[in-house]
């Protein structure tokens, strides 16, 4: 039985206080929390080697050590704005479990000095959303929120805030604009929002599952938690896991588990449905791996970059033969293009153009050298732009030509005329004279 | 869009130098400032649309890519958002191919939905985009005409106008002064925060996100603010024009003078826009003490007021005579009358004045001088105007000018003949003026058939102040050029100077002769002559407090 630190309760009925309680819920928040100086406690995550589980998998305690005390108020704001395509881990944590993450923001207010801490919970999580405002009533009830939380003189107030639904906030910058009220658009950086962030005071966004590590990690020591997984990639992870499997859903495993383990072990996917063609290991932006690849991989952070992939939020996408990876990438880019917030130039232009050339080969028009074209833009648009969204769209752009390239040439054929050569109509020689 | 506000630091005349290497070789450059000022300090320019020297960074239009060396070694970064740091190592596009890469790269998607109309553009020729395609630009396209571009100008891309009106994107009224042609937009947001951080009413905003965000005003309201027309200036592309000149000339053929706005004490600098004898537009000249990179609509639409109305000759008696003749007549008048009223005006530069106090002094006790003025004075609106509309109020009170133009109007039945210049007194109070229509003889020097010259006896026509080459002395007690631009109506015309130089026989032949006596007249000008002032003023010492 593999230990479970944050899905534990799934299906317990814990989104009521008292169940949550009778299960050892808010344990952690009394005289031994409030005992520790801030400094201890981001020692105890520094040493639990806990990683962002939003996708970039920055070391939690790092990213709360460079939060400057003593000036401005500091922020903490929970990123529940899950929008990767794939993923759908964060708002079934949330649904089933919301008082741990509640519990997670008190650990982490308190290790960081919170007065005010936000939730941003994706718009169309209206569910969850429900379910938060109820459990952050109850908390508040029981004296676990508000002013003076159980008589030690800390007070942590939660708000919920609703986003309307962008790809985009789910980048931290623009998440805090969007809390402001301004459009949901990425900021310059530096400042990062450790140090500048909401009302230009120093913020720490933390993805839900990360917050929710916390309390098993406090209760069971740093040392427990670090002990599972790799010794890079500590602790376990929740992954989501769709497509041609024969039962799809959120799953926690350990880190370094084998992919294949993940998909064919009865306790979690039951296997393939139809031949494997490939797994998107990490999201939508995280470069796809073929069946050779997939059979190596471990689920880890190092594991996965040495495959030039990456973990991201943990969303495993499986695809079979039956699926045209053409028609999957058609999707991707008219995701990203949709989603491009408009601010910079390359990322605004550039998955627009990406999307409308794969369109034109995906209805049968595709020419020689508009694949070429379409690598050569995606590389163009991935390093010049102020936010990750572009490289994002960038990523699968070349890993699904470049791995299933034989599919993607014989879509182009298609179009009988596709080896023609490209002529201008007012160009062509003879046009004038 | 943020509450973040950087503005750019920029470099100061006096600002402490540290070295940094570009492109391999060591050179000085101004601390602190950012990459874009610290390289044209040393003759690089960078291409960039979004950067504006008076604007708050935005940095999304991605073009001035450098590469700069930090902890993971040499990589991209934006140079308008890059501080200069003591001992950096800066690549351009002369040494770096990866530099050079990544500005076609972005060269190539601000053009990928921008259309080709350059032909038919009134931008054309001052356009950031063609100048830093011929700059940075691919020069070969590799899109597919087939697949095109999203045309903005579409109705697909609907929104409400300002009138109310659903409407696509071509020739979109935005309100009084500015037309929209969304299809050239490239999104650079310089005119948002314009409207946001220099005019602070936020009237415009990106509708959207992606490739289909488009400019637009919010539902239901216009572009309507004393500088809105500055967003056409700042405009790097050919999108937002103003309808005062929109289709009216190709700016290539427009040549430039410079010089300053005569009715506003603030003195904005400008350029008077002028072809084939006539003035064009008028744009603002960055002066960063004076009026930053802004002119307000009124100092821009001035031009307008030049060409229309003029008086072109004098007039005698209700009936029109030569110049020469008229000129002559006032000379006698003056000259041969028992007391004279002389009234200067702070409209008029420092060399008219300083012509009518030597006319008033050459004719002895027969004559006074009176100035002031009855226009009403405003407040500053903090952007380029100071609110007062009289240009150099403060150059008439260093000449020694008192502002006693109330006295004249009670001592009215003293004089026999009036001399006025610049002023049209009895379009700024009728009923105080009235009161001069007791002195039989009034000559009034002016630019424009006004209210002034029908109450005249004698009227003479002189130069604007767009014809005229002179100095003004403004609110901050800086000393300004203005210049003649070749636009005269009139080849006879002369300035208020010369006119007067006739009248009193002071034998002045250039406006130098004009200076130098203002000169004498004024210690702070002492050792200051007109190169010395050049095109940015000078800050006269001990004017102001």
């Amino acid at each position: 039985m593999t230990t479970l630190t944050v899905t534990q309760n799934f299906g317990k009925g814990a989104k009521d206080i008292a169940v949550y309680r009778k299960l050892g819920g808010y344990s952690t928040i009394g005289q031994k929390l409030f005992d520790l100086s801030q400094f201890e406690m981001i020692d105890l995550v520094q040493r639990s080697g806990l990683r962002g589980r939003g996708g970039a998998g920055f070391p939690t305690g790092m990213k709360w050590s460079f939060v400057p005390r003593g000036g401005k108020p500091v922020y903490l704001v929970v990123n529940a704005d899950e929008g990767e395509p794939g993923t759908f881990k964060d708002h079934v944590l949330m649904q089933e479990d919301p008082h741990r993450l509640i519990e997670g923001m008190i650990l982490c207010g308190w290790a960081l000095g919170v007065r005010t801490a936000y939730i941003y919970v994706r718009g169309e999580f209206l569910p969850a959303i429900e379910t938060l405002n109820a459990a952050i009533k109850q908390a508040y009830e029981a004296g676990f929120l508000g002013e003076n939380i159980q008589g030690s003189g800390y007070s942590l107030d939660i708000y919920v805030h609703r986003g309307a639904g962008a790809y985009i906030c789910g980048e931290e910058t623009a998440l805090i604009n969007s809390l402001e009220g301004f459009k949901g658009q990425p900021r310059l950086k530096p400042p990062f929002p450790a140090v500048s962030g909401a009302w230009a005071s120093p913020t720490c966004v933390n993805n839900v599952e990360t917050l929710m590590a916390l309390p098993w990690i406090f209760e069971n020591g740093a040392e427990a938690y670090a002990a599972m997984g790799t010794p890079k990639s500590t602790g376990t992870k929740v992954f989501s896991v769709s497509g041609d499997v024969k039962r799809p859903g959120v799953y926690e495993v350990p880190l370094g588990t084998p992919l294949m383990e993940l998909l064919e072990s009865d306790k979690y996917c039951q296997g393939v449905v139809g031949k494997l063609k490939g797994v998107i290991p990490g999201g939508s932006s995280s470069p796809v791996l073929t069946v050779e690849e997939a059979a190596k991989a471990t689920m880890d952070y190092e594991a996965l970059a040495a495959l030039k992939t990456m973990l991201g939020s943990g969303a495993v996408v499986v695809f079979n033969e039956t699926r045209s990876v053409v028609g999957m990438l058609a999707s991707l880019t008219r995701f990203y293009a949709h989603e491009s917030c408009g601010q910079c130039t390359p990322c605004r232009e550039g998955t627009g153009y990406a999307d409308r050339i794969l369109k034109t080969v995906v209805a049968g028009k595709g020419r020689d050298g508009d694949l070429e074209n379409m690598l050569s833009l995606a590389d163009n648009f991935s390093y010049t732009t102020i936010c990750p969204l572009a490289s994002a769209d960038a990523g699968p752009i070349q890993n699904f030509i470049g791995k299933y390239r034989a599919e993607f040439d014989a879509v182009v054929a298609r179009n009988p005329e596709h080896a023609d050569e490209r002529v201008t109509p007012a160009f062509r020689p003879g046009a004038f004279w | 869009m943020s509450n973040f506000y950087h503005m750019p630091v920029l470099p100061k005349p006096d600002a402490k130098k540290v070295t940094i290497n570009v492109d391999g070789a060591d050179v000085e450059v101004p601390e602190g400032t950012n990459l874009v000022e610290a390289l044209k300090t040393i003759g690089i320019d960078t291409p960039h649309f979004c950067y504006h020297q008076d604007l708050p960074v935005s940095g999304n239009c991605r073009q001035c890519m450098v590469e700069t060396d930090g902890p993971r070694g040499m990589g991209l970064a934006i140079a308008c958002y890059t501080p200069v740091r003591a001992g950096m190592k800066v690549a351009t596009d002369r040494s770096s191919d990866k530099v050079k890469q990544a500005r076609q790269a972005v060269m190539e998607f601000q053009l990928a939905n921008h259309p080709l109309d350059c032909p038919i553009c009134d931008k054309a020729g001052e356009c950031s985009l063609q100048d830093n395609y011929m700059a940075a630009g691919r020069h070969e396209s590799r899109m597919r005409e087939d697949i095109g571009k999203l045309y903005k100008g579409s109705p697909e891309f609907r929104h409400e106008d300002a009138k109310g009106q659903e409407r696509g994107g071509k020739h979109v009224d935005l309100g009084p002064t500015v037309i929209l042609d969304q299809e050239r937009c490239i999104l650079c947001d310089r005119c948002v925060r314009f409207m946001r951080s220099v005019a602070g009413e936020e009237q415009l905003y990106i509708n959207q996100r992606g490739d289909h965000a488009f400019l637009s005003t919010f539902p239901g309201m216009e572009l309507k603010h004393d500088y809105d027309l500055n967003v056409t200036d700042i405009c790097p592309v050919g999108a937002l024009t103003g309808k005062h000149f929109r289709f009216r000339q190709r700016v290539w053929n427009l040549s430039k003078t410079e010089t300053i706005d005569p009715f506003d004490s603030l003195g904005a600098n400008i350029t008077v826009e002028h072809n084939d004898g006539q003035a064009w537009r008028i744009m603002p000249r960055r002066n960063p003490e004076v009026n930053k990179s802004w002119i307000s609509n009124r100092t821009r639409l001035e031009y307008q007021k030049l060409s229309k109305d003029r008086l072109t000759a004098g007039s005698f008696q209700k009936a029109e005579v030569p110049l020469a003749q008229a000129v002559a007549r006032a000379g006698e008048l003056v000259r041969g009358a028992r007391k004279v009223a002389v009234v200067a005006s702070g409209t008029l530069t420092l060399e008219d004045n300083a012509a009518l106090q030597a006319l008033v002094a050459g004719l002895d006790k027969k004559a006074e001088l009176f100035s002031g003025s009855w226009a009403k004075v405003g407040s500053p609106d903090g952007i380029a105007q100071s609110g007062d509309p009289v240009g150099n109020r403060l150059g008439l009170k260093l000449l020694g000018i008192s502002e006693n133009l109330d006295e004249l109007v009670a001592r009215a039945k003293e004089f026999d003949v009036l001399l006025v210049a610049g002023h049209d007194l009895w379009a700024l109070d009728a009923q105080k003026a009235k009161a001069l229509e007791a002195i039989p003889e009034r000559i009034v020097l002016s630019p424009w058939h006004d209210a002034t010259t029908a109450k005249a006896t004698l009227s003479v026509g002189v130069r604007a102040w767009a014809e005229v080459r002179g100095t003004m002395v403004n609110c901050q007690g800086r000393i300004q050029m203005l210049n003649a631009a070749p636009i005269l109506p009139s080849p006879d015309l002369e300035p208020v100077w010369q006119v007067v130089s006739s009248i009193g026989k002071l034998g002045w032949t250039s406006e130098l002769d004009a200076y130098k006596a203002a000169q004498a007249g004024i210690p702070a000008l002492a050792g200051i002559n007109y190169r010395g002032i050049g095109s940015q003023g000078r800050l006269l010492e001990g004017v102001v407090a």
